[in-house]
């Protein structure tokens, strides 16, 4: 059966990716739910939680709040948080609950927009996506919201757009910066991880946008077409061993992750690399070949074809008859292992 | 916003139990997300929710159907553990959430899971989520399907976060559902189960040696039973201790379908309380326990940890093996202050707040859940802290987390607390 997991447990979801997109941003940050979510969301999916508090909430949705759809109780709740705390927007996550009573989150904005006077960010997930569908669709409507100034472009300033924990395996964006700075831009930025909404706000003064998750690209191709800023894929590859010339080898992440590792293992020698992923697979990212992961029984039919698999470790369970060698680059929305850690 | 919410225990008491203030009560405002509430939020996470605990069922597995999110924290517990070949998946799509179709699937499911277990599973947990709790899924006809289908029990878990509150909540249907695998088999007089939680109690709890004592040489509990046809075996008992209010459903279906009767005891951490709670028991079941060893033991390690630390002021928390409400008022009691306490105050509290009003009316009251916790950056006043919760407010207080996987109970449970806490000096 298709979406039957026998060997691996499910990654993250598109709840996870829209909380990581917004965590540092200072908003009111609700998730609407009766607490499983957002458990599931701070406890497991976003290390920063543990390291630097955030105003994030579970609505506590109960069975005859949805059975009633008693949006204006939630309203209620949300304003009373929001006028408890002084954050500069509200963004409501969807879940499965609102999924299947279907909560019109459009009009939830309008209602918390006119009690609070402040922008709300309605975010549609509902449980059943991956992670990058939820950061996509967070990082849009921040950016629609947030960064409508023209300002004079700087062009020793770069910003960093789809960065989360998540995509990084990394809790802090340190290495992510390092990175770009050696690219020849003093002045980088990075809204989602380690940065403000200031950040978010001054967008149009970046010379270039540095898309490192598919996530990213939307709000890329929105602030090229808004401000006229160019952008362009990149990853920093993390320390492969020497892989050699005529293995055939596959790698798994995050399609602009697992497109920069190719790109870095062709360019020292290695001939026949594809990349899979189980996210999304951006047709203009991808070569021919290239494959969307849908289920064990096709990554396990796959996975015997290659000699060199360039992945996170815990998709091994799934492939136990795989003879090559195992490379593993941890990816944290798929076994929430930290870059670094065992 | 200037400072957390937090009522004195005078104040509360004097509102009265139908009063509570609504930034106490968890359905009336958002709940903060910290890791001060993730036991709240998220059971699973850390500890048992409904997912490991229906595994508890000694060579089950389980089948979590669920869009993708609601299975996500257990790649903590799977992957790298020992639950790791134990948790399947059958993950819904949003058409599934919409029309239920992904029903008609959970009985060929099942079989596919059970075919490719090494070894035949007990039981198949089938454990279901919120989606299901609004669709009005007959999960008792759909388990009905699948069993037949497999040829093994398969028991609905119902982790429906949704009911958190209501009269069958999550954590106390899945003990149900874990008990109803017991079927009538002739009893024991001697045999006698201890009921209510997921992991052993202390190993020099004195509990189960002062039920030997007196003839009963037969104590089970359910995270012993090194296989199913040992977990079977809790259906020859006597009688049931009831240990956790959270398993009195599933006692009384056993009572009501295998004749065993139940006794509850609580978890305190007055001595005197423990000492009168074994005598009543003592008296119910018509024989004397001899249990002033343990008794002694217990008081020397309170007072070694008076004497060392008379003025000690605690910041009490909910996370923890205790009820804090009661933890606070024996802390008391004790002759130690308490300055906050961190709990989800209800009508049941009150037994407990009115003394503690009485002791120490100046004792503030928090809700972890509440959303001005977020500005709460821990107590002035206290120098310790118990449970999780409390110490990650106050880290830089010495702090005893109270709230590891093997449970206390009985005098044991206040001797290792004390020297716990002694150890931290």
């Amino acid at each position: 059966m298709k979406k039957l997991l026998k060997y691996l447990s499910p990654f993250a979801p598109d709840q996870s990716g829209a909380v990581a997109t917004l965590f540092e941003l200072g908003g009111l940050i609700v998730i609407c739910d009766a607490g499983g979510c957002t458990g599931n969301v701070c406890g497991f999916d976003e290390p920063r939680w543990f390291l630097k508090r955030s105003a994030v909430f579970s609505a506590a949705l109960r069975d005859m709040d949805a059975i009633l759809g008693r949006d204006q109780k939630l309203v209620e709740k949300v304003v009373d948080a929001a006028q408890s705390l002084d954050t500069p927007f509200t963004a409501l996550i969807g879940t499965p609950v609102p999924a299947v009573i279907a909560t019109d989150f459009r009009a939830l904005k309008r209602m918390v927009e006119k009690r609070t006077s402040r922008l709300c960010l309605p975010i549609s997930t509902n449980g059943t996506a991956y992670y990058d569908e939820g950061a996509s669709v967070a990082l849009s409507e921040l950016y629609s919201a947030f960064a409508t100034e023209s300002l004079p472009v700087d062009p020793t300033t770069a910003a960093i757009l789809g960065a989360t924990p998540l995509d990084i395996s990394a809790p802090s964006p340190e290495k992510l910066l390092n990175a770009a700075h050696a690219l020849g831009f003093p002045h980088v930025f990075c809204a989602t991880m380690g940065g403000s909404l200031e950040d978010v706000r001054r967008a149009a003064s970046s010379s270039l946008n540095l898309v490192v998750s598919p996530a990213g690209i939307a709000t890329a191709r929105l602030l090229q077409q808004r401000f006229g800023t160019p952008w362009r894929t990149w990853f920093p590859v993390p320390d492969l061993p020497e892989i050699a010339q005529h293995a055939s080898v596959l790698v798994i992440h995050q399609q602009i992750a697992a497109n920069a590792i190719r790109e870095s293992l062709e360019q020292r020698g290695t001939e026949h690399v594809s990349v899979a992923t189980w996210f999304r697979l951006e047709k203009e990212l991808a070569r021919p070949g290239d494959i969307r992961l849908s289920s064990e029984e096709q990554f396990a039919d796959l996975a015997n074809r290659f000699d060199v698999m360039i992945a996170d470790r815990h998709l091994r369970h799934a492939v136990p008859a795989f003879q090559g060698t195992w490379v593993d680059v941890p990816h944290f929305a798929i076994s929430g292992r930290l870059e670094g850690t065992p | 916003m200037a400072e957390a919410f937090s009522i004195t225990a005078a104040e509360l008491v004097s509102l009265g139990k139908n009063a509570i203030p609504p930034q106490l009560r968890s359905t009336e405002h958002l709940v903060y997300s910290s890791p001060a509430t993730l036991a709240f939020n998220s059971p699973g996470a850390q500890g048992f929710g409904v997912k490991r605990a229906g595994l508890a069922v000694p060579e089950s597995v389980m089948l979590l159907v669920a869009p993708a999110c609601c299975g996500r924290n257990t790649s903590a517990l799977g992957a790298e553990s020992s639950l790791a070949d134990r948790f399947f998946y059958l993950l819904q799509d949003e058409a599934d959430i919409v029309t239920g179709r992904h029903l008609t699937q959970i009985p060929q499911a099942v079989q596919e899971v059970v075919a490719s277990c090494q070894k035949r599973p007990s039981a198949v947990m089938l454990c279901i989520t919120c989606v299901d709790a609004l669709l009005g899924t007959d999960v008792e006809a759909v388990c009905r399907k699948a069993s037949e289908a497999a040829g093994l029990p398969v028991v609905p878990c119902y982790m429906y976060a949704l009911t958190r509150e209501g009269r069958l909540p999550p954590m106390v249907s899945v003990r149900k559902s874990i008990y109803s695998l017991l079927k009538p088999t002739p009893r024991r007089k001697d045999a006698v189960n201890l009921l209510g939680y997921f992991s052993p109690l202390q190993e020099d709890c004195e509990l189960p040696a002062l039920l030997r004592s007196v003839g009963l040489q037969t104590v089970k509990e359910l995270s012993r039973c090194a296989d199913f046809a040992e977990f079977q075996e809790m259906s020859r008992a006597n009688f049931n201790l009831v240990l956790h209010p959270e398993v009195r459903v599933a006692a009384d279906d056993l009572h009501q379908r295998l004749g065993i009767p139940s006794i509850e005891l609580t978890r305190v951490y007055d001595l005197e309380k423990v000492r009168h709670q074994y005598e009543a028991l003592a008296n119910a079941i018509g024989v004397t326990f001899k249990f002033a060893t343990y008794y002694s033991r217990a008081r020397d390690a309170v007072e070694a940890f008076h004497a060392a630390c008379p003025e000690a002021v605690f910041a009490v928390g909910e996370w923890c093996n205790a009820d804090p409400f009661e933890l606070t008022l024996s802390l008391l009691r004790y002759g130690f202050r308490v300055s906050d306490l961190y709990g989800t105050v209800s009508t049941a509290s009150f037994v407990y707040l009115r003394k503690i009003a009485e002791l120490s009316p100046n004792t503030r009251i928090f809700s972890n859940l509440s959303p001005t916790m977020l500005v709460y950056h821990g107590s002035p006043d206290a120098t310790h802290a118990i449970g999780n919760d409390a110490a990650f407010y106050n880290p830089n207080r010495p702090a005893v987390s109270w709230a590891d996987e093997p449970q206390p109970f009985g005098f044991a449970a206040i001797e290792h607390l004390f020297r716990n806490l002694l150890a931290l000096l």
